[in-house]
């Protein structure tokens, strides 16, 4: 282990933790200050542009070896990971403001930056942990009725079922291969030996829990619509960004064989469809984006049927696409006094009149969302159904792209309450606040740099 | 002024028309409309003088762009002006500014957002005709749909929600079966050559199997067929066009229903020439079926925007019969047709739009005797209701006659492939349905009893007089003189016949000779 290249390669994270221990202090010396938000904004962009100046240089190495690796794609997607959180700090200055809530956002982003980099089963884990639990809190963090304890509780229990699953999949990995080296699970992949078979599908099965594949997907539409807005923004962009960065580092550039591209492709479809289903039917925005974001979880696990080297290349591309309009549309959504009338999309109905420019925001989002181009979400889309294609699994891209079909509808609806519809008289939206504006303008010009030049993107990854 | 930087102003300027109006404060109407209005002159008379600086006797591209964007895809920024859409890039640069000031009194609620989707869709429907890269034409495609979805949603009628929702998903599930195919297609051409490339050279070049072909002509002709539309596809067609503003049906009609026909001509039909040659006999059957069973329901129809949304299908319909012919003539008859429906079906919509703003009701029954009442209006609806029924001299006769000379010489002595004689015989059939429609559709709304909603009415003002007049005097040009537009379609008509019924090499280098002057006069 060289001092050097701990300090280097582990930048972004040092960041972080000098972030958290800051604000830690903050907390304690002064109860409940003001410069909370602004401290961990200025911590989150520093750890983003150390990333990203890590990932420009292609600084490659191996702090801990076996255990903690840094490539520059791995840089570039803790740097886009890193960069989609300021907006969500952003937005959360009505709801929080200041207090716990810090701290906690930056311990899971240390987290999922150490999902990036891992390389054996026991940094994933760490990873993992280090990811999940402080949204336990966050989710409770927005309290404001019984069913938000019931569902960070139901979070909290089949997360720890996830973990539990992921835990015994990697022991039975060490016991069948007698290693805890990410590399092996590529290798177990093809192998007919049972026990490394089992171990497969338990650690994946664990990621379809955490990222809400049907039918582990329950907890998804609870735990956001118990959570505050910056609380779900946070859970459905970069939780399931940290949690598919990890099955991406998992999977490596191994070829995923027979008996698992059945499981790797019906479980996805069916959230496509399912998640596309449901989401025509629901009142709540939130549970709107719960159920929209299992479907785009299954669209991810999709790229995982694409051949090994693009595969992370078009995991991260599409998670940015998708998060950068996902918190777009969080950030644009107007204020409301009362979070249960914010959260109704019956109240978007003619936001067009009374605010026109957060109206077009969240409408492109929409559309993005949607996969409509020339917006981000398609050129992502396309990606991974390129790749799909060009596996040779040509039946699986049609019928994914049928399911993606299905979710048109209801993006279109919110569009259609948002400009369609006459202006309601009893909406009462009161004027955005500037900083959320802030994040959402943030959010525009991240989503035309990703609309514009994808490639300059894609040559990085 | 060189021609690709020109060609570039002409698709970028409506982009930066809407972007400008984003800036201009609220409640600054008036500007928005001159703001629209002239921008649109200009770039018609842009595209104008790419028209007549467009040389018949070249092969290929002209005014060509081609910068490399996505290159790890093989993607690149390629427009350009060739024999397949010079006619449809010069009847979009001319709607434009006629729609616009057709809306001038007509939307009165948002304006800003109206204009700028009307650039929008403006600068998506250039785009779809100049793209020479498939991905791009994909974006173009899709990105039609989002202005003409909010155009038909915000300013459309009584059931305006459930009209633009069943377009854009109508329109979407073809894209979707569409952008399955692109892919397939694309990582076929990459296995081939082993660079990926989605220009459309390339693409022709692909030598995809047969077995695979009829499936990738399947999903491009579904999409190409919704958009259209052809029967039975084209139940969206109605809905969308009745509940339309003005300005949305004249758009709709006018050029975004020939994006079907062009797509046909210079993408599905080309690509996949094998499948396309045993699928000949089905698509002019579909074709007829169109022109006949459109003009059924076009003679029953009681709202007189129906029945010309049902007459928009029955035309459309001799455009693919022409395409489906491989006869020269033919194919050259379907894209004077293209042209022709472009005008004649914008006029005959902005002039039920006009009686709608006066009268408020679509109703065919409650109308009659309007030739007393509104004599001026009368004499414009007379001539576009005769060049919709094809009379000689105006541009509905060169398009329709062509076609159907195309079909017969299909069908009694073939080139490559035969059509059904039935398919002809029944397509002249459809010219007399034409007739009667249209005629009768006249007659009752212009002669006999004096019947006018809501009051007196005052005939048409000077704006809406010059309109017209405008599109009249194009219908007559492209019908007196069709051959300065013919001699620029010739080479791509000449390709695009060899590309499906020739052998499978890309025909554009055997056919750098002079024009011969068999072209049908």
């Amino acid at each position: 282990m060289n001092f050097t290249a701990v300090s280097i390669a582990m930048a972004p994270e040092h960041l972080l933790l000098a972030g958290i221990v800051t604000l830690l202090i903050l907390e304690i010396a002064a109860d409940d200050s003001p410069a909370a938000l602004p401290l961990s904004v200025l911590f989150v962009a520093a750890a983003a542009g150390a990333a990203a100046w890590l990932g420009f240089t292609g600084w490659t190495g191996a702090p801990f070896p076996g255990q903690f690796v840094l490539t520059p794609p791995a840089a570039f997607a803790k740097a886009i990971v890193l960069a989609l959180a300021v907006p969500v700090l952003l937005m959360s200055k009505d709801d929080f403001g200041r207090g716990a809530f810090y701290p906690l956002l930056l311990s899971s982003l240390y987290g999922v930056c150490l999902l990036a980099s891992a390389e054996s089963f026991l940094t994933l884990f760490l990873g993992i942990e280090l990811m999940s639990i402080p949204v336990y809190v966050l989710v409770l963090m927005g309290f404001r009725r019984p069913e938000s304890a019931e569902a960070a509780l139901k979070y909290l229990v089949l997360s720890g079922t996830a973990s539990a699953a992921f835990l015994m999949g990697a022991s039975l990995m060490y016991g069948s291969t007698g290693s805890l080296s990410l590399a092996s699970f590529g290798a177990a992949l093809s192998s007919p030996d049972l026990l490394a078979r089992t171990a497969v599908v338990m650690v994946m099965s664990a990621f379809f829990l955490k990222a809400a594949i049907v039918p582990f997907h329950g907890w998804a539409p609870d735990a956001y619509e118990a959570a505050s807005v910056p609380s779900t923004a946070y859970m459905a962009v970069l939780v399931k960004a940290g949690v598919l960065v990890a099955a991406a580092r998992v999977f490596g550039t191994a070829h995923v064989a027979e008996p698992l591209v059945g499981l790797l492709a019906i479980l996805p479809l069916a959230s496509m469809v399912w998640g596309n289903l449901a989401a025509m039917r629901q009142a709540g925005l939130r549970r709107m984006v719960a159920y929209s974001s299992i479907a785009h979880a299954g669209y991810l696990f999709f790229a995982f049927l694409g051949d090994g080297p693009g595969r992370f290349q078009a995991v991260v591309f599409y998670l940015a696409a998708y998060g950068v309009m996902n918190i777009l549309a969080f950030a644009a959504l107007p204020w409301h006094a009362q979070d249960q009338e914010r959260d109704r999309l019956e109240n978007l109905k003619g936001l067009f009149h009374t605010h026109p420019f957060a109206a077009l925001l969240i409408g492109m989002a929409m559309l993005s969302l949607a996969g409509i181009p020339p917006f981000p979400g398609f050129v992502a889309k396309f990606l991974i159904f390129k790749n799909v294609m060009s596996a040779g699994y040509a039946t699986w891209a049609v019928l994914g792209l049928v399911g993606s079909y299905l979710g048109i509808y209801f993006y279109l609806r919110v569009i259609q309450f948002m400009f369609m519809s006459p202006r309601e008289a009893a909406s009462g939206h009161a004027p955005s606040r500037g900083i959320a504006m802030g994040a959402s303008l943030l959010c525009l010009a991240g989503s035309i740099l990703v609309a514009v030049l994808p490639a300059s993107f894609l040559a990085r990854l | 002024m060189a021609d690709a930087t020109m060609l570039n102003v002409v698709l970028w300027l409506p982009f930066a028309g809407m972007l400008a109006i984003a800036v201009v404060p609220a409640g600054r109407d008036g500007f928005v409309r001159g703001l629209t209005f002239w921008t649109m002159v200009v770039q018609f008379f842009l595209a104008a003088m790419l028209y007549a600086r467009f040389d018949p006797a070249a092969a290929g591209l002209q005014a060509a762009t081609n910068v490399p964007w996505i290159a790890d895809w093989g993607v690149s920024y390629a427009v350009g002006l060739d024999g397949y859409n010079i006619l449809l890039v010069l009847l979009t640069a001319f709607l434009g500014p006629l729609v616009t000031a057709g809306a001038f009194s007509a939307i009165t609620k948002q304006v800003k957002l109206f204009y700028a989707m009307v650039f929008l869709i403006q600068f998506a429907m250039l785009g779809t005709f100049l793209a020479q890269d498939l991905f791009l034409f994909y974006l173009f495609w899709e990105a039609m749909l989002i202005p003409m979805f909010l155009m038909i949603g915000i300013w459309g009628g009584e059931r305006r929600i459930y009209a633009t929702l069943k377009f854009f998903l109508y329109t979407a599930f073809g894209s979707i079966l569409m952008l399955a195919a692109i892919i397939w297609l694309v990582w076929w051409q990459w296995k081939g050559t082993g660079a990926l490339s989605f220009a459309f050279a390339d693409l022709l070049k692909a030598n995809v199997p047969v077995g695979a072909q009829f499936w990738l002509l399947g999903a491009f002709g579904i999409s190409f067929a919704i958009k259209v539309p052809m029967v039975p596809l084209h139940t969206w067609l109605p809905d969308a066009h009745v509940e339309a503003p003005t300005a949305g049906s004249v758009i709709l009609a006018g050029v975004l229903l020939k994006m079907g026909t062009y797509g046909f001509m210079k993408l599905g039909l080309p690509l996949f020439p094998d499948a396309t040659r045993a699928a000949v006999p089905l698509l002019a059957a579909l074709g007829t079926l169109s022109i006949v069973y459109g003009a059924c329901l076009a003679l029953v129809q009681t709202d007189i925007k129906k029945i010309i949304a049902y007459s928009s299908i029955s035309h459309l319909g001799y455009v693919v019969l022409g395409l489906a012919s491989l006869d020269l003539l033919g194919i050259q008859g379907a894209m004077m047709q293209m042209v022709s429906h472009g005008l004649v079906a914008a006029g005959l919509f902005l002039m039920v739009g006009m009686i709608y703003e006066r009268c408020h009701t679509r109703e065919l029954a409650a109308y009659g005797g309007l030739a007393r009442v509104v004599p001026v209006y009368s004499v414009f609806f007379v001539i576009l209701t005769l060049a919709s029924v094809g009379l000689p001299t105006t541009s509905g006769f060169t398009g329709e006659f062509l076609v159907l000379m195309g079909a017969f010489n299909a069908a009694w002595k073939p080139a490559a492939v035969a059509i059904p004689i039935g398919a002809a015989v029944l397509a002249v059939t459809g010219v007399v349905l034409g007739a009667l429609y249209m005629l009768w559709f006249a007659q009752r709304f212009l002669f006999g009893a004096e019947r006018v909603p809501h009051g007196p009415v005052a005939d048409l003002n000077l704006r809406e007089k010059s309109i017209l007049a405008i599109l009249v005097a194009a219908v007559f040009w492209l019908g007196l003189f069709p051959d300065s537009a013919m001699k620029r379609t010739e080479l791509a008509a000449r390709e695009y016949q060899e590309l499906v019924a020739g052998a499978r090499a890309p025909a554009a280098t055997k056919l750098t000779g002079a024009v011969p002057a068999e072209a049908a006069r």
